[in-house]
């Protein structure tokens, strides 16, 4: 396996010299890959035509199958980042993105073959399981490593990275679609090809980023920079194991914390586009509400950059503070701006933007949340941890929108004001989130690793 | 002993950038494409018809 050493921890420390800021780009070659996921959405009524072509035909996969594709994918993200968190500490960024790269163009290789030997289990397997397990290996490689290099700036640094997330939706949307495009003919509507060539198309980005990415030498630290000398009682200068940090009740706050704005943010995400439209019926219809769900994306990749690098100056429990308290806030307000009440479509979007730009700040604010409370050494396998939070949201957000909304319809409530009780719930989930952040306080020190085992995770990586 | 150091070019730097930023800008591109059916139906500053009392 020595053509494969390329990928130790050893080659990939940085030569004196190398500038960090070609660091940011390779972290975000790999979250624009991966983020492709939630654009997963776009294959869906092809994937229901294979055998039919035009028209679903007797023989051919339901939406509700089909459904389980991404829901696998997005559990397979929360499990592997929190199994192979503490061993891509050891391993290093490269070997991490590596793994990362060949499991989510293997999970579209194998879903080609899914695809033209139609057997739904394969597709399951490849993007589901083995494509799922390099998103998270992908999610967390680059987060340790850009906040050793940005010691002056974590947020800013791992804000770029995870923006790329939110991005990558918007790249590998409109890319299967004009693929599919491209493929299609009479006897085929184009999935197969288009998962084999943006398998193609991804691992060859993602591999820019592995060869790109380094690791700092030891002791290096940004040019004419100084570690702050003043006491900042919620920014640690120790380090804190992440079996320990699993049992910290700083660990649950922060998981609080997540799956809360997670949820919340889901809730809005989950129904942006029915509910604009039955909130201003006659107003707006299917292509506006298509505009206004592109508008949300677009802030929540935003808000990711501009949230985390604010988190840089103001704190990351202030940044945490106006999520929740704002957000409780504007949760509460949502529903009053429809068309039974104040009738403002530029209030109900502006207060959509601003609430899913801290959906995305909440993600990406929060590996520096847990640098600044655990230390540097374990930050991404205990950011892989906090990663579960993000999977039980993704059950528990549309769960509770969807059986609320049914719930209030079946008793009688119109489709419109049925959001309000939803929305109004998410406000209450912010305000235990709020609640969560007012509690976290510095780690105790028994937690704290010892100055020998800190010096010898060092001595690894020199 | 003096340290070699290879300093990375701003060429590098930029094309790391280009690399990653060309197909980020296309999709941003393509959403904002997207986005603008939502203020041509509903132009900034116009309230939704009023729905009538039920």
């Amino acid at each position: 396996m020595a053509l494969l050493s390329f990928l130790d921890r050893e080659r990939s420390v940085a030569h004196p010299g190398y500038s960090r800021w070609l660091v940011p780009p390779a972290a975000l070659a790999i979250h624009l890959c991966i983020g492709q996921v939630y654009a997963f959405s776009v294959f869906k009524i092809p994937l229901t035509q294979l055998l039919g072509i035009t028209k679903s035909a007797p023989g051919d996969w339901s939406q509700s199958q089909l459904a389980w594709i991404f829901s696998l994918a997005i559990v397979m993200l929360g499990l592997s980042a929190a199994t192979f968190g503490k061993w891509l500490e050891g391993a290093g960024p490269r070997k991490a993105m590596f793994a990362s790269a060949t499991c989510f163009a293997l999970g579209f290789f194998i879903s080609y073959f899914g695809v033209i030997w139609h057997q739904l289990w394969l597709i399951y397997l490849g993007y589901g399981v083995v494509g799922g397990t390099g998103l998270g290996l992908g999610y967390i490689s680059p987060v340790s490593t850009l906040i050793k290099w940005f010691p002056d700036r974590p947020g800013l640094a791992t804000g770029m990275a995870i923006m790329g997330f939110g991005g990558g939706a918007m790249i590998g949307s409109p890319l299967a679609i004009k693929l599919m495009a491209y493929f299609r003919n009479a006897d085929d509507v184009g999935v197969a090809k288009t998962f084999l060539v943006m398998g193609v198309l991804y691992f060859a980005l993602m591999m820019f980023g592995v060869f790109t990415i380094r690791v700092p030498r030891e002791g290096w630290k940004p040019e004419n920079w100084t570690a702050p000398v003043k006491d900042q009682k919620l920014i640690t200068t120790h380090n804190v194991d992440v079996n320990t940090a699993f049992g910290t009740p700083q660990f649950w706050l922060l998981w609080v914390v997540l799956c809360t704005n997670v949820t919340a943010g889901i809730g809005i995400l989950e129904q942006a586009s029915p509910m604009i439209q039955e909130l201003f019926k006659g107003a707006i219809g299917p292509v506006a509400a298509g505009g206004f769900v592109g508008l949300l994306s677009l802030f929540n990749m935003a808000g990711r950059f501009f949230w985390a690098s604010t988190s840089d100056f103001i704190g990351r429990k202030p940044t945490y503070f106006i999520f929740f308290s704002l957000g409780s806030v504007l949760y509460y307000l949502l529903p009053k701006t429809g068309a039974d009440h104040l009738n403002s479509v530029v209030l109900f979007v502006t207060i959509s933007v601003v609430l899913l730009s801290m959906y995305g700040g909440g993600f990406a604010t929060i590996p520096a949340y847990l640098r600044d409370l655990f230390g540097t050494h374990h930050v991404s396998a205990i950011h892989g941890r906090l990663l579960t939070a993000w999977s039980v949201a993704g059950v528990l957000g549309p769960v509770l929108v969807n059986y609320m909304r049914e719930y209030q319809i079946a008793h009688g409530a119109d489709k419109a004001s049925a959001y309000q009780t939803v929305l109004h719930l998410m406000a209450c989930l912010l305000v235990i989130g709020f609640v969560a952040n007012i509690l976290v306080r510095p780690v105790d020190q028994k937690y704290w690793m010892t100055e020998a085992k800190s010096q010898s995770r060092e001595g690894a990586i020199k | 002993m003096i340290e070699d150091v290879k300093k990375s070019s701003a060429g590098l730097i930029l094309l790391a950038w280009l690399v990653v930023g060309i197909p980020l800008g296309w999709g941003v591109y393509n959403t904002l494409l997207n986005s603008m059916n939502l203020f041509q139906a509903a132009p900034a500053g116009a309230a939704a018809p009023a729905v009538p009392p039920k």
